[in-house]
Parts: structure tokens; sequence; C-alpha cells
């Protein structure tokens, strides 16, 4: 059995194979310019590359989605510092001092530190993903259905408890997402359930038109509302310089060694919990930054600081949540969901038994996400004036052209019309949802999980009806007890900011 | 009482929730296995409403602040909205009418100068070029690259 280095170094050397090389540097421009898009999500931007990854092998696909993933993070950052809007939501907080900076006549340091961040982040990163994830996985080569059945309880948990707004509707939405799944034929005796009527039910709901639907709408149509209703100057002037030395913007980095090794820890830390994503990443990368600054009252005037936490911490993120879904099979957030159901297109189970069955694909992925930093820092110092030209395409071509492709990636599952309607649904789902106030991470990770939880729980009670098993097992027990600490804490967290809002409003406003 | 947007979404969710319940009351139990086809399912119906009750109870105990006069509050262009959902709905549906190459191309058009009415013939040429660019680059690399078979139309054969 070949060692961890030979195989990450056979990786590297088997993606300079042009089979796999053109699907990442196609998918890293793709992921540069749909980061770059204001309006346009990484996420969305994956949805529209899948089709096109269903008639490639496993390695192609998942290097083209890898370069998406890792581009969009870093291609983000470009309108967020020259124009004063994010790409995507984990470019927020790279907008508050790098739109300043600009705005100071240092374009070029301001857009030059986010991308010298995200890829030292991201390479950072790179590290923990390929160290950790083969020795998470067998830690989890070691759960029974027990120990499953409770770490997906944890991960629905946690990400329901994370929702701002209420509990109860995280929770709900969690809860709304697993009856997706009890929909169709149940997982042990194949006896059909819940179909009201609907033959093609029977086969139950396919959670990757699910999953198109609901953020694909969720996204377009929240925009389509206010199409037209405020005017936004889109345009980059075109003599903008952009030229520095790259070595100062290098020293400007590393000379803050904690801030980069902090923030690529917070981003890897959000991104291996599940379902949360880099728009947590960066924010919360970017106040702790301000924490423990010696000047936080400088943060948000053009500081190199804000730039470096926010981009370091979202291309780490990245990593942190392809070790989760590698070691465990839980997405850490909807782009690695969306290469969940690529997998599963491909017949291949992520999970545990993921690295050790299918080692020359885990240490390909490994070297697509290492490759892509290099590539999008190349695309970028030869091209980032036309990326600024294509981010003026208008989102009335844009959006009817990505709901085409979400109709063709939909209807590729299984050649047929059903898919479709299902996308459909999901959308009007999807849409409904947030107007409703539903947190859509909790219901996805619900689609996604509710099966195992079932499985595992038939399992369970199968091999051995004890219903004590699931806590007085430690590992179980453990992580029983965690999803319970999870909740109390949203709770206590949710009472505290209520406090908080309330005495707000009771102070005398003293502003005349 | 009146509800808020949370107080209709515990409703919606707390009717959807009973109602597959009792759907599940009819599954019959297998004697192979210990646990039938509906155990896990009244589960999850059943957490799903008592959470979905817990929302409506927390709108309907929440103190109501008055409503925003309609100047204050952003309007929001829902007619596009729902425009778009019916045009993607009739897309949908004509996919395996009229195939997807004619259905495509409609479609892009149409919503194309919904969000971006044209105010002239070269605003009509944009739309039209898009639409048919689109839906031919589209055709062409999933159908003869990829290997995937998009939808034909039963009345077009085309």
């Amino acid at each position: 059995m070949p060692g961890h280095l030979e195989l990450l170094g056979a990786g590297i050397a088997g993606m300079f194979h042009l089979k796999y090389m053109v699907p990442l540097v196609i998918g890293s421009l793709i992921g540069v310019v749909g980061g770059a898009l204001p309006g346009i999500t990484i996420t969305m931007t994956v949805i529209v590359v899948l089709p096109f990854t269903f008639g490639l092998e496993p390695l192609q696909g998942l290097a083209a989605m890898i370069g998406v993933y890792v581009g969009g993070e870093t291609g983000g950052l470009i309108t967020s510092c020259l124009l004063g809007i994010p790409g995507k939501p984990s470019a927020v907080a790279t907008t508050f001092d790098g739109f300043p900076m600009s705005k100071k006549g240092e374009p070029g340091r301001a857009l030059w530190l986010g991308i010298w961040a995200s890829i030292l982040g991201g390479l950072l990163g790179a590290i923990v993903l390929v160290a950790a994830t083969g020795p998470l996985a067998e830690l989890a080569l070691a759960f029974g259905p027990w120990e499953y059945f409770s770490l997906f309880i944890l991960a629905l948990s946690m990400v329901a408890g994370l929702v701002e707004s209420s509990l109860a509707k995280g929770l709900l939405s969690g809860a709304i997402g697993c009856i997706v799944t009890i929909l169709g034929n149940d997982p042990v005796m194949g006896q059909p359930r819940l179909t009201l009527g609907i033959a093609w039910l029977e086969g139950g709901v396919p959670f990757l038109p699910v999953l198109i639907g609901v953020f694909a709408f969720a996204q377009i149509m929240t925009d389509v509302e206010r199409m037209g209703l405020a005017k936004t100057s889109d345009t980059i002037d075109a003599g903008v310089k952009l030229a520095v030395s790259h070595l100062n913007v290098l020293w400007d980095i590393l000379s803050r060694p904690f801030l980069l090794l902090w923030s690529t820890f917070i981003g890897l830390v959000i991104g291996v919990l599940p379902a949360i994503g880099g728009s947590a990443a960066n924010m919360l990368a970017s106040d702790q930054a301000k924490k423990f600054s010696s000047r936080p009252e400088k943060f948000g005037t053009g500081i190199p600081e804000g730039i470096i936490a926010s981009e370091s911490s979202n291309n780490a993120n990245v990593a942190g949540s392809l070790v989760t879904i590698m070691a465990f099979g839980i997405p850490g957030d909807a782009v690695t969901a969306v290469m969940l159901g690529a997998l599963t297109i491909h017949g291949i189970q992520s999970g545990p038994l993921f690295i050790s069955q299918n080692a020359a694909l885990a240490y390909g992925m490994f070297a697509a996400y290492i490759l892509a930093h290099p590539l999008v820092l190349i695309m970028l110092a030869l091209g980032v004036r036309w990326v600024l030209r294509i981010v003026i395409v208008p989102k009335s071509i844009l959006y009817p052209v990505v709901l085409v492709l979400c109709v063709v990636g939909a209807y590729a599952l299984g050649n047929s019309m059903p898919t479709v309607y299902v996308l459909l649904a999901s959308g009007l789902g999807g849409y409904a949802m947030v107007k409703l106030g539903f947190p859509l991470a909790p219901f996805i990770l619900g689609v996604i999980l509710g099966d195992q939880i079932e499985i595992n729980l038939v399992r369970s009670i199968m091999t051995d009806s004890d219903p004590w098993l699931f806590v007085t097992r430690p590992i179980s027990g453990v992580l029983l007890a965690a999803s319970v600490v999870s909740i109390v804490a949203a709770i206590w967290q949710h009472r505290r900011m209520q406090r908080k809002a309330a005495a707000a409003a009771d102070e005398p406003d003293t502003d005349f | 009482m009146k509800l808020s947007r949370d107080g209709w979404g515990g409703l919606a969710a707390l009717a959807a929730s009973l109602f597959l319940y009792a759907a599940t009351l009819g599954l019959k139990d297998n004697p192979l296995v210990p646990i039938g086809p509906g155990y896990y399912p009244r589960i999850v119906l059943g957490i799903s409403a008592i959470l979905a009750l817990a929302v409506l109870i927390a709108d309907l105990l929440k103190a109501r602040k008055p409503r925003a006069a309609p100047s204050e509050k952003q309007k929001l262009n829902y007619a596009m909205v729902a425009a778009m959902f019916a045009a993607f709905g009739l897309y949908c549906g004509a996919l395996p009418f009229v195939g997807f190459r004619i259905a495509t191309f409609v479609y892009l058009a149409a919503t194309n100068a919904m969000l971006d009415p044209p105010a002239s013939t070269k605003g009509y040429l944009r739309v039209l070029a898009v639409a048919l660019v689109t839906t031919v680059v589209v055709y062409l690399a999933f159908e003869r690259y990829l290997d995937v078979l998009l939808p034909r139309g039963r009345w077009t054969d085309y």
C-alpha cells in the first residue's frame, strides 16, 4: 500500500494530465467569473457547471467543481475591493476594508492583498485537508449505526442552532428537509409509503433537483424582486491602476503571521462545521481580527488586516468543507452538497470508506484543490481586467440562462421530466421558505441526511432493540450530548440577544 | 388574532405534518422486520408537527409592533417574480410537447424581454440573438459533446 505522500504526489502528477487539467482550468476560470459577478453565488456557479460534468469521469467532474469553488472564493473579492459590492456572501467582510483602500487610491494593493491572502489561506488549509481527512475517516470507521445516527443528529442540531432568528424555525426547517426523504419506498423492505398516488415518487425524491431548485430560485427570485427598483453603478473605471509590488503585498501579509494563521484556522473550523460556509467564516475572521488588533478603530477605513482576515478565512473554509464531506459524508456547505450529488450520480458513496475505497479519486481531489490556487493566481495576474469587463453582463441575460442550465441539469439526472418538475416544485418551495423566513441550510442538510438518519436508526434497532444504546455507547452518547448542548447554547444565545435588544430599546434616545 | 409570516409558516407546516402523519397510519407493518415503514416517518412528522406548533404559538404570543407605513416599506416587484415563475412553469410544461430547442429559445427571449424590456429594434435583435446563441450552444454542448439527450417535442418531433 503506497504511503500518504506518495499518493498525494501521484495525485498531483495525475492532475497534470490534460484530461484533468482542462476541466480544472475551465472550472477555475468559471469560478473566478462567477465569484466576481455580484448576485451570482458560488453555489449557483457550481450548479450551472454540474450538468456539464455528468458525461465526464468522476475526477474530471470533481476537479472542475473544486476549480469553481476555489476560483469563486478568490474571484468574489474583485468587485468587493473595486466596486464595494461583494461578488458573493463570503466576500462581504472584504468590502469593509477593500473598498475604502481602493477609494484611498490603492485599488491594486487592495485587490492583490485579497488575492495573495486567499492563496495563502487556501494553501495553509490544504495542509490540514491532506493531513486531517484520513485520520478523521479512520476515526469514523469505528462508528456503528448508533454513532452515525447521533452524528447526523448533531449536524442537524448545530446548523439549526446557528439560525439567528428562531431556533424552532431552524429545527423545523431541518425536519421539513427530512420529510422530503420519507416520500417514496422505505429503505428496508422497499414498501411504498406516502407516494400520494404518484407512481414516480416510489423511487423517492432525488435530492439534487431539490438542492438546485431551492438554491437557484431562492437567490434569483429574491434578486428579481429588486430588479429595476434601485439603480446601482456597476461600472469600473477602465483606467484603474492595478499594478503593485507583489513583494510588498506579500510582506504586508507575512508580517502578520498570527492574523493569517488565526483567520485560516477560523475558516477551517467553520468549513468543517456542517452547512455553514464562507459567509460566516469571513465575518467571524474579520471580527476576530478587529478584537485582536492594536488599532481596532482603523478597521473599515482601508487597512490590510481586514482584507487579509476575510480572504484567508474564506479560502481555508473550502478546505474545511472538503474535510467533512470526504471523512464523514456530511456537506460542509451548499457547494459540497452539490459535489456530494455529483459523487452519488457516479455511484460513489462518500463517507469514512471513501478514501480507502477510492484512494486515487480522493488524492486527485486533494491535488485539484492544491493546484487550483496557483492556477487562479496566474489567471488573475493575466486577466483581471477581462474579468472586470465580464462582470457587467446584465442579470436579465444571466438569470434566464442559469435557469435553463438548471433544467438541463435536472433533466440529465434521469433523462426524464419528473426531475424537472421536482426542480420547479423545489424552486417554489425554496422561495416560499425564504419569504416565510425559514433558513435554507438546515432544510438542505435534512434532505441530504434524512435517508442516512433513517437507515442508521433502522439498522441500530434491527441489531439491538435497546434504545438506551444511543446514550450508553460512549461516542454516540457524547455526540447526542453535544447536540443537546448546541441546542441549549442556541437558546441561551437567542435569549441573550433578545435581552440586549430589549435593553437597547428601553434606553432613552439622546440623539436630538 | 393576526398571524405574521412566522405564524403562517408554522400553520402550513403543521397542516402538512398532520396530513402526512395521518397518511402513515394506513401503512402496514411487515412481520419480518421489527419496525415498519411508518416508524421513522411518524417520528419525523411528529417532531415537525410539534416544532410547527411551537413556531405558531410563539408567533401568537409575540407582541406585535405597529405596521410600517407603506412608504417606509421597500416595495418589491412581486409581479415580476410571479411572471418569472409562470414563465418557468410554462417552459417546463412545454418541454415535452415542443422540445428543448423551441421551448428554450422562446423562454429565453420572453424572460430576457420581461426582465429588461427592449426599447428599440436593436434591443429586440439583442434579445433574439442571446436566446438563439444560448439555445444553440447549450444544445450542441450537451447533445454532441456530453451525450445528454435533451427533450424532443411530442408535437414537433424536434
